[in-house]
């Protein structure tokens, strides 16, 4: 892995979605030579495979790895694909918070009663909106599979802290352990972040390997084949590798592991129209969410299931940005510059440690919320409309504003690698210059000076008086008057994927008609019906469709 | 038009800035060409500015058809409309005749802009003590500001310091000139709301003049002391460096956890912050000497990863 890695998948305005591609040429559009090719490539394909496996798993992360050692301990043969230039996905980026229960052996060491039904009971609660909405017959299939997916894990290699964490969330005993970290810093992607979820799916890879599942890099599933468009079994892939057409048949069974959509910015909207293309996602440039597994299942006839997971404002779909003036400022993750993806990331960001020393400004240079709130309330306001007519959905980028003194205070040196001048971050010796040099191309129209000079005068105003009297940020304390005077992007940022297709909990694809979809299964962030935040679901139905998906007759 | 020979027409277009910043360079893309289609790529264009002065504007290389070509020009000194003329005179190209044409660019300058800075405005002020703030001003264009008057006045715009500006930028800046004045509190208590004037007049580049307003507390003289004593909820520790408000006024704690005010007589609400814990606010009436002790919550430990973020 070198310095000069490639991220996955594009950017979000490059994006251009299969529905859309195939709505044009449905309606007479003449399809373009790349178009053209994919679709002789994918009806040839029904006849040529350049390789063959019982089982293919697309995606090489948390839930694709398990899914591919658990058909090859069931003597399938296992090919995974990746478009990513390495394995993990969004996993090898995780904080390695495995939550898991049941009663396994780490709980019964700490002396943490926990069953499969008190898992069942409460992740089925009406009173938290993490699980409110999900599908209680996947929620079932889930708790019965925590203590025998922990075991997996063991057996296979994976290594955990012993110290519980928690209850989180829904949960009402302790059921987080952290795992250990990759061990070779050269194989991390953000080295130094702890970023415990590299010793998962690290050692996952060495088993799936050593158990002979074939991993295939840099392999961008482009659809997936059934007999009819939309009816009869999958019966393969066709994925584009280095601009060449491979097309992988699967005798048994295509698991969906792709990861999500929160980077598609067009699918992403289906749910929530506010999430417009200035909102980054977490993870980005290592990983791109793009809803690549979502929509070639819908091409074949998938639903989607359980989407009020996506809104339930629970959870950590979007979230507050930790990390300033750099365009990837996730809470716990940023890149610094012994990341391979540093040169991507350009900048590692100013860690925010007390809200008091900043305010935000929403694109038109006004406040609009209470800067230490980090709730749902503050990003409904950070989204809300703000006078624009031409921009009408999205709420633009938010700035953070803050002065020399703040810098001194929070010991922030303001200056590359530390922040990313090429759209994210400016200083000026006045705040009215400030506003004139913002300049990104998510911000959409300029900050006029005077808007800017008055919402930092009237907020110095209630400095000097000890009240906010328009948000009620709790006895702002410091001024913004010393210079010079910064501005650093501070745009919430996405992270959970909370709904995506629809399965039985043997995780088989469910069409829009309520049939399965024979030979197609989907597990991870693609998978709708359980928005139980973090790794376990994935390690859970990546099992479960792996198992099924091997013991499928080909 | 010469005899005997047909002739063909000159048409010069361009695209130019309509307006500018005195002094400023930009550039005039101009497009010459024959309605007849003929090469024009060596046909003399000249460009002469408002004073006189007048440039050849030399064709681009690699252009064949229309000829597009690029000249800097710098804006004069002073505000208003200037008129350029382009002229491409009568001349024989692509075996034609070609008439000369003239077109007159009109472009509009406009002043330098100006911006302030106010600081270290301390708060609250005592009514009728002096006290001393920091002013700043900055030139867009990045102007040497040094000996420029700027001005502090109040509500009603009657001035209430003034000093010419310093001879070195304020640590950090490019360019923002600065100085401290000295101030007298009004003798009645408040908040004010006054203003910092540049007029930039006297600068060699025309500049915009700047206003900027500034908030200040006037108090009246103290009456009482109040020591607050900071602990935690549950250990009853002394919290150190914890922020105490009593509206205008602040203090931080000490390793003991003491904070002092001298304050006059008034109701007040008292906060407290301190990152990491939970306080709520406590009214409080001041009309003698008191020693009050809040105790504040320590939130759990701060964990990235505790709202469970991956």
């Amino acid at each position: 892995m070198g310095k000069n890695a490639t991220c996955r998948g594009g950017a979000a305005a490059d994006e251009v979605s299969r529905r859309t591609f195939l709505s044009a040429s449905a309606a007479g559009v003449v399809l373009s030579a790349a178009g053209a090719h994919e679709a002789d490539a994918q009806a040839a394909s029904r006849r040529n495979w350049d390789r063959s496996a019982d089982v293919v798993v697309i995606g090489a992360g948390v839930a694709g790895l398990p899914a591919a050692i658990t058909a090859r301990d069931l003597g399938a043969s296992v090919i995974v694909v990746d478009e990513n230039y390495d394995i993990g996905g969004r996993g090898i980026l995780s904080g390695g918070r495995v939550h898991l229960g049941g009663g396994h052996a780490l709980q019964q060491k700490a002396g943490i009663k926990d069953s499969a039904d008190q898992i069942f009971a409460d992740w089925v609660r009406h009173d938290t909106a993490d699980a409110r909405y999900s599908d209680r017959d996947l929620v079932r299939a889930f708790a019965d599979e925590n203590v025998s997916t922990f075991d997996f894990l063991i057996e296979n290699r994976v290594k955990f802290n012993e110290r519980p964490i928690g209850p989180e969330r829904a949960s009402t005993v302790p059921r987080t352990f952290v795992t250990v970290e990759w061990h070779i810093p050269s194989q991390l992607i953000a080295p130094g972040r702890g970023r415990s979820g590299s010793g998962l799916v690290r050692q996952l890879e060495v088993a799936a390997r050593q158990k002979g599942a074939e991993i295939l890099l840099q392999h961008e599933m482009k659809s997936i084949v059934r007999e009819g468009d939309r009816s009869g079994k999958v019966l393969g892939i066709v994925t584009s590798h280095n601009g060449t057409v491979v097309n992988i048949e699967a005798r048994r069974g295509v698991i969906i592991a792709t990861g999500g959509h929160t980077g598609n910015v067009n699918f992403r909207r289906t749910f929530d129209p506010r999430l417009t293309e200035e909102y980054q996602q977490a993870c980005m440039p290592y990983v791109h969410q793009g809803a690549d597994g979502e929509l070639a299942a819908m091409e074949i006839g998938a639903s989607l299931w359980a989407t009020a997971n996506q809104t339930a404002e629970a959870g950590s779909a979007i979230t507050k940005t930790r990390h300033i003036g750099c365009r990837w400022g996730y809470a716990t993750l940023v890149y610094q510059p012994e990341s391979p993806m540093f040169h991507l990331a350009k900048a590692a960001g100013l860690t925010v440690t007390d809200w008091q020393d900043v305010i935000f400004v929403n694109q038109a240079g006004r406040r609009f919320w209470n800067e230490a709130d980090g709730s749902y309330k503050f990003f409904a306001a950070a989204m809300a409309y703000n006078g624009d007519p031409s921009r009408l959905n999205g709420g633009g980028p938010i700035w953070a504003i803050f002065d020399a003194d703040a810098t001194a205070r929070e010991k922030w040196d303001p200056k590359p690698p530390n922040v990313d001048p090429d759209g994210f971050f400016f200083s000026a010796d006045t705040i009215v210059e400030l506003a004139g040099k913002i300049s990104s191309p998510y911000q959409k129209k300029p900050i006029s000076g005077t808007v800017l000079q008055e919402t930092v005068n009237r907020y110095n105003g209630f400095v000097a008086t000890g009240v906010d009297q328009d948000f009620k940020k709790p006895t702002p304390m410091y001024k913004i008057e010393t210079p010079p005077f910064y501005a650093a992007w501070s745009t919430p940022i996405l992270h959970d994927t909370l709904t995506g297709l629809r399965t039985n909990p043997n995780a088989e694809v469910i069409d829009i008609h309520g049939e399965v979809i024979p030979g197609l299964y989907c597990a991870g962030e693609s998978q709708g019906g359980f928005a139980q935040h973090g790794l376990a679901r994935c390690l859970v139905f990546g099992r479960i469709a792996g198992r099924h998906a091997a013991k499928r007759t080909a | 038009m010469t005899d005997g020979l047909a002739t063909h027409a000159t048409v010069i277009a361009m695209d130019q800035p309509t307006e500018v910043t005195v002094g400023a360079d930009f550039v005039l893309t101009v497009l010459l060409s024959c309605p007849a289609g003929c090469d024009l790529s060596g046909s003399p264009v000249e460009a002469t500015a408002p004073d006189g002065v007048t440039t050849t504007v030399l064709p681009a290389t690699g252009d064949a058809d229309v000829a597009a070509r690029r000249v800097a020009l710098k804006a004069p000194l002073e505000v208003g409309e200037h008129v350029w003329r382009l002229c491409c005179t009568a001349h024989e190209s692509d075996g034609w005749h070609h008439d000369a044409s003239l077109v007159e660019v009109p472009v509009r300058t406009r002043p330098h802009e100006t911006s302030l800075a106010v600081w270290a405005i301390p708060s609250p002020v005592m009514v009728g003590q002096p006290f001393a703030i920091k002013v700043g001003a900055k030139s867009a264009a990045g102007c040497n500001l040094t000996g420029m008057r700027i001005a502090v006045c109040d509500e009603a715009g009657a001035v209430l310091a003034s000093d010419v500006l310093g001879d070195t930028p304020w640590p950090g800046t490019n360019a923002l000139y600065w100085r401290e004045l000295t101030l007298v509190a009004p003798a009645e208590a408040g908040m004010f709301s006054w203003s910092v004037k540049f007029a930039a007049a006297e600068l060699a580049l025309p500049h915009r003049g700047a206003v900027s307003y500034f908030s200040i507390v006037i108090a009246r003289p103290p009456e009482h002391r109040l020591i607050v004593k900071v602990i935690e909820q549950k250990t009853e520790a002394p919290v150190e460096n914890a922020q105490v408000r009593l509206g205008a006024y602040r203090a931080a704690t000490g390793a003991a956890g003491f904070a002092e005010f001298m304050l006059p007589e008034d109701s007040y609400d008292l906060d407290v912050w301190k990152s990491g814990y939970e306080a709520p606010s406590t009214p409080i009436v001041i009309d003698a000497d008191l020693t009050v002790e809040i105790a504040i919550a320590a939130l759990p430990e701060e964990n990235p990863d505790a709202v469970w973020l991956m």
